[in-house]
């Protein structure tokens, strides 16, 4: 069921502690949180970047699947929340447009 | 959002949403229930001919580019028959009119009584593919990035001396209008624009176009940008559009309405809630094949949203699966802000907006009476 009571709460928004870390402090912490935790993050993930406003950057070390790789990430990111800072938001990096054809238009997806 | 627009053909609803008339889904997703989309936006592929400027697909390359064959189209319509999709707009993020699916899909679609739209570039649509589709279409809606063949062209193609690009475009639409005059079908044509702010020159000769058609719309909406703005749209720039807008829209004609899509111009990048209750409504599918609650979810970078792949496996358990509705769910959640984690003005802003508002108490949704508007499928 959709939860329909969260329509007013603000999104957490990341703790004192995460922000006084330096970019490398916090990709440490992360890093080492996972290292010590689930065989199947090590296994897959790799952690990019650690932003000071809760952005948690990563790639797959391998291809998965659609339905495999969405189900891993949700449960990265609340494996996150719960042992670091209920803030944190996991994404991947971006892909850019392979359509040779609208690439002559120059643009490319920020990060 | 605005009222309906009066056609000859009935209430035409551009500018707002139709959720009022499908109360049964409504009823569903606030009692905790699992329920069908009521409308699905989807691509047969993520090809596409042109290179306009204003394309959202340049922002939605997922991480596997599927080829769609007909068989899983058909399945896919199949399924959604199955649990109860009652509208389907071939729109998102490809060129459809590509696929070798495409006329084997609206033919099944109508067999099973799901009504079918498509926005088309109308570049590969002649005439034969054109008799074979249109009589079971609801709507056809052809992109047309400006009025005058020189800008259409570099906007939509290479640059302004590839005009051909527009002389195609154009005699394929005027096919489609004599074709549903001749054969009284009830199929509702219609141009867009999608207004950059730097098109100002392009607004009146745009709505001439419509009316030189003979089209039963030309609508003008504005350019959604990402959250990471990588098309650049600064939205304060639509605000000095206004007059000629409001100049666009008195040309109307009692054939051919002009229609502004003021909700979304006066919202710009202001996102009015922060959860996103419309997916579960109005699902959008990737011509990859890749299935995700919204299409500004597409890119890999979204791949936490990223449910499943209908050319790997039934839609239908998709659909049942956990994972559907986990994702559902964290989108109604306070872990996502759609303000700062989605890219502005989504096709489905209108049903976000008003299920927001529906769940807040600030303006209930409540079941509609009197005639069905057109197109009621289509939220």
């Amino acid at each position: 069921m959709i939860n329909l009571s969260y329509a007013e709460v603000k999104t957490p928004e990341p703790g004192l502690p995460w922000r006084n870390l330096s970019d490398v402090e916090r990709l440490k912490l992360v890093n080492d949180s996972l290292n010590h935790e689930f065989i199947v993050f090590r296994e897959s993930i790799s952690v990019v970047e650690a932003k000071g406003n809760g952005q948690i950057i990563v790639t797959l070390i391998k291809p998965l699947q659609a339905k495999e790789r969405g189900v891993l990430l949700f449960d990265l990111e609340e494996f996150l929340k719960n042992v670091i800072d209920p803030s944190l938001v996991v994404w991947l990096q971006p892909l850019g447009d392979r359509n040779s054809l609208r690439n002559l238009r120059g643009i490319e997806v920020k990060k | 959002m605005s009222a309906p627009v009066q056609t000859n053909a009935g209430a035409l609803i551009l500018d707002s949403h139709k959720l009022a008339y499908h109360m049964d889904r409504i009823k569903a997703w606030e009692s905790g229930e699992r329920f069908a989309p009521v409308s699905v936006d989807m691509a047969l592929t993520r090809g596409c001919g042109a290179m306009c400027s204003f394309c959202y697909a340049m922002m939605q390359e997922a991480q596997e580019r599927s080829s769609i064959k007909t068989a899983h189209v058909l399945n896919l319509l199949d399924d959604f028959a199955t649990i109860g999709v009652r509208g389907v707009s071939l729109i998102s993020d490809g060129e459809s009119t590509l696929s070798k699916a495409y006329v084997p899909f609206i033919q099944h679609a109508a067999k099973l009584g799901i009504d079918v739209g498509n926005a088309t570039n109308g570049w590969e649509w002649e005439s034969e593919k054109i008799e074979q589709v249109l009589p079971y279409l609801s709507w056809v809606r052809f992109t047309v990035g400006a009025g005058r063949p020189e800008s259409y062209a570099k906007i939509m193609y290479k640059g302004p001396e590839h005009t051909n690009v527009f002389d195609r475009a154009m005699k394929n639409i005027r096919y489609a209008v004599e074709l549903k005059a001749r054969n009284r079908l009830p199929v509702t044509l219609g141009i867009q624009m999608v207004l950059m702010p730097e098109l100002k020159d392009e607004i009146i000769a745009f709505a001439q176009l419509g009316l030189d058609l003979g089209v039963d719309y030309a609508v003008i909406k504005h350019c959604s940008d990402d959250e990471q703005h990588t098309l650049g749209i600064d939205y304060s720039k639509y605000e000095q559009l206004h007059a000629l807008l409001v100049q666009a829209e008195a040309m109307s004609t009692e054939t051919t309405k002009i229609i502004v899509k003021w909700d979304k111009i006066l919202d710009g990048d202001k996102t009015p809630y922060q959860r996103v209750y419309g997916p579960p409504f109005l699902l959008q599918i990737s011509g990859s094949g890749l299935v995700a609650p919204a299409g500004m979810f597409f890119n890999a970078r979204y791949g936490k949203m990223h449910i499943g792949n209908f050319t790997e496996e039934r839609f239908i358990d998709i659909w049942r699966s956990e994972r559907y509705w986990q994702t559902m769910n964290y989108l109604a959640s306070p872990a996502f802000d759609a303000p700062t984690m989605m890219g502005t003005l989504p096709i489905a802003h209108y049903v976000n907006t008003a299920l927001d508002r529906h769940v807040k108490g600030v303006e209930r949704i409540v079941q509609a009476s009197g005639p069905k508007p057109l197109h009621v499928n289509f939220l």
